[in-house]
């Protein structure tokens, strides 16, 4: 009697265990197929910290390839629009150390600026725009949309007769930003010479 | 009738109201030329919509709003147009003071809509200093039930009597200029907030509403006098203080049910409605030691600084500086040559003793005194550093972006820190990245859209290159079957999710263009187009797959 019965114990309980476990596998084989995800969440990551000038100086066709290259082990110093600064974060998000930056560092933000007077239509620069940023047609004047150029210098190579040049972006006056003074003493304790005197009485 | 409520901090400088608010409120002489910004308001600049040497009435329009969020401008003066610039419009006057007004509206009758389009029209935007424009603060229905209308009329900043002079003199129409916007914005009620140092205004408004119980107002108007405290007269401090709301970080008055107007805009908003006068003028605080009549006038707009303070008696010898707005807020003027805008509701001409440029800044000590009197109970002291060491995650937490610019910390700072440069400086830097890391977003979507772009135009190429060559097959019958296999399954997975793609595109479109009807959509149409892009080169490919299939299966 107590055989039998420890044989439907053990029966029952392999039976749900089994069952519990394809219950789960089946669960699991379902979510995985279902929120699957296509891309790497860790090249989103990396694209987001890059300028997204398009501009191909990595040797990339575009940011979004060489935050995948990035990905696969490629060195982080190769973006001159996005400095020193982007080469920080990317070093800080991916744990690797920041190289000095491969190539010419760029002073200030610069967009492109076709001398229309020169301009014979020939739609080159158009083509070559990553962005889209040129409007014209064939034989007619090109001119740069200035809000969209990320200054790339992509339209600079095809122009067959140089009537483009890379100038500062002009800044509304509503991104006016104010010279930032370095501030010379921290707290009050790493004050060197006490000749200003501290001021303590209330206004 | 005190308030039980109150926020924290806040300090008590020293008042210096007497000296404009003595004089009665008189007209300035008519400008014999005016210069018009064409940002007089938050949000996009007008656009001119004149040329040069055209003839110009008082109250045409000059400028047109562009966008969502912007005013239209008018001619302050008649006469011809004389310049017009990427910055601003000048007017040469004729001296003849010659109007176009707008026809006569009833709001007790008029529809919503009507009113709304007169707001517009007329280039109506919050006097108090923000300069929001009142037709979109009055759409705010669309999305908030508004329980009540707070008349902002504290006044808290030294100085400045220019709402106190407008409810002395005009308390009936402010009255009625709420009662248009409660009836625009459907709220039951409405409260004015006025601070104990205005007796007359106070007295004023009483007689008034005793006045209006016998011929009965639409909605039931509440005085509320609170003691005299800066910055009592901020939006979030005064709804605090009357109401014992709490506007959310981030959020605006319209969060918690309530709207508040400056009676300055009230009164604006019955002379376009009534008299269908646009806002061409407004009543300025001129006032400081070094002018010899102080008091308030009413200026026509783009009235040069210079000329309204030498009218009131400037002694050039003795002015220092000239402050527009408040002496804790308001900002110093470089140039005595700009105009009076909507927003300059005071022009102090300070004389040195008056206002003493603050002695030299010394190492913050970590007194807390900053802390005491922050009205918004933030850390000052905290932001000090942060802002100065730049580092934004922790001005983030430290809420940076609650502080109101008030300068009650740098008021009561020991070592006269100007802790107030500090947050601006801070908050600008802050606004510029966020705007370089939305434009490198939208670069990227472009970039998307292009590659997008060119892909549907290779598979377009494709599939007529392939349609030509079936042609070609079935005319010659030679049954030169392609060898390479097609991938059927993996086309339609990629269409489906092409379709999945578009679908979730319009429909983040649609939410966000629901959720706030403000702001640009460009980046998420650039998006939606994207996905179109995509689908369509997905079924070209998809398309000529198939046939491909079927010519193999049928021959």
């Amino acid at each position: 009697m107590s055989d039998t019965f420890s044989a439907i114990n053990i029966i029952s309980a392999v039976a749900v265990l089994t069952g519990l476990g394809i219950g789960f596998g089946a669960l699991l084989g379902v979510v995985s197929e279902r929120f699957k995800r296509e891309d790497n969440p860790l090249v989103e990551q990396i694209d987001a910290l890059l300028p997204q000038t398009q501009c191909g100086q990595c040797g990339y066709p575009g940011c979004r390839p060489y935050a995948e290259a990035i990905n696969q082990g490629d060195a982080l110093n190769k973006c001159p629009p996005g400095g020193e600064a982007t080469i920080h974060a990317l070093a800080n998000l991916l744990g690797r150390e920041a190289e000095p930056l491969d190539g010419e560092a760029q002073s200030e933000a610069k967009v492109a600026f076709i001398r229309e007077a020169e301009c014979i239509g020939c739609t080159k620069c158009i083509q070559a725009c990553p962005v889209d940023a040129i409007i014209g047609a064939a034989k007619l004047m090109h001119t740069v949309i200035e809000d969209e150029c990320t200054g790339c210098d992509l339209c600079l190579d095809p122009c067959p007769i140089d009537c483009i040049d890379m100038l500062p972006r002009s800044t509304p006056l509503t991104q006016w930003q104010p010279a930032i003074m370095p501030s010379s003493h921290v707290i009050v304790s790493d004050r060197i010479s006490a000749s200003g005197g501290v001021h303590v009485e209330r206004l | 009738m005190s308030s039980a409520y109150d926020f924290p901090g806040g300090i008590h400088p020293p008042q210096r109201k007497q000296r404009s608010n003595q004089a009665a409120l008189i007209e300035a002489p008519l400008p014999k030329r005016v210069v018009l910004p064409l940002q007089q308001h938050s949000g996009q600049p007008a656009t001119p919509c004149v040329v040069l040497g055209d003839v110009v009435k008082v109250g045409s329009v000059v400028a047109k709003r562009e966008g969502m969020i912007s005013s239209d401008l008018h001619a302050t003066i008649s006469g011809t147009v004389g310049e017009i610039s990427a910055t601003h419009i000048t007017i040469e006057g004729d001296g003849q003071d010659e109007w176009q007004r707008l026809p006569h509206l009833d709001w007790q009758s008029a529809a919503h809509e009507a009113l709304l389009t007169r707001l517009s029209e007329s280039g109506i935007v919050g006097l108090g200093g923000a300069g929001f424009p009142s037709h979109i603060k009055a759409r705010v229905v669309e999305r908030h039930a508004i329980h009540t209308l707070v008349i902002n009329a504290a006044e808290c900043e030294p100085y400045i009597t220019a709402d106190d002079l407008t409810l002395r003199h005009y308390p009936a129409e402010v009255l009625e200029g709420a009662q248009i916007i409660a009836k625009l914005c459907g709220a039951p009620h409405i409260i004015i907030g006025i601070e104990d140092n205005k007796p007359e205004a106070i007295e004023a408004l009483q007689r008034e509403l005793q006045h209006d119980q016998t011929n009965s107002q639409p909605v039931p108007v509440e005085l509320t006098v609170i003691a005299t405290r800066y910055p009592s007269g901020g939006e979030r401090q005064l709804i605090k203080k009357l109401l014992d709301l709490d506007v959310p970080s981030g959020g605006l008055p319209a969060d918690v049910g309530v709207l508040c107007h400056n009676p300055g805009t009230l009164l604006a908003i019955l002379q376009a409605v009534r008299d269908g006068q646009p806002l061409i003028s407004r009543i300025v605080t001129l006032t400081g030691d070094a002018i010899a009549q102080p008091g308030n006038r009413w200026v026509r707009l783009g009235t040069s600084v210079k000329e309204l303070l030498e009218q009131a008696g400037l002694n050039p010898s003795g002015l220092h500086q000239v402050i527009q707005g408040g002496p804790m807020m308001g900002s110093p003027l470089l140039s005595l040559d700009t105009p009076v805008t909507k927003l300059t509701n005071c022009l102090i001409a300070a004389t040195i003793d008056e206002l003493p440029a603050p002695p030299a800044e010394s190492p913050c000590i970590r007194c807390g005194e900053c802390e005491s009197v922050c009205p918004v109970a933030l850390l000052p002291q905290q932001l000090h550093w942060y802002a100065r060491a730049q580092d934004d995650a922790k001005l983030a937490r430290y809420h940076l972006f609650d502080c109101i610019e008030c300068g009650a910390c740098s008021y009561v700072c020991p070592s006269h820190i100007p802790l107030v440069v500090d947050y601006r400086d801070a908050k600008s830097r802050i606004r510029l990245q966020r705007i370089e890391a939305a434009k490198a977003e939208y670069a990227k979507h472009r970039f998307e859209f292009r590659q997008a772009r060119l892909a549907r135009e290779e598979a377009e190429k494709q599939a007529r290159r392939e349609a030509r060559q079936a042609q070609q097959r079935r005319m010659s019958t030679s049954a030169a079957a392609s060898s390479d296999t097609v991938d059927l399954r993996g086309l339609r997975i990629a269409h489906a999710a092409a379709k999945a793609s578009v679908k979730k595109a319009e429909k983040t479109l649609a939410r966000v263009a629901q959720e706030d009807p403000k702001q640009s959509l460009d980046d998420l149409e650039m998006q939606l187009a994207t996905a179109q892009e995509n689908l369509r080169a997905a079924e070209l490919q998809l398309a000529q797959a198939r046939e491909q299939q079927s010519s193999k299966e049928s021959p």
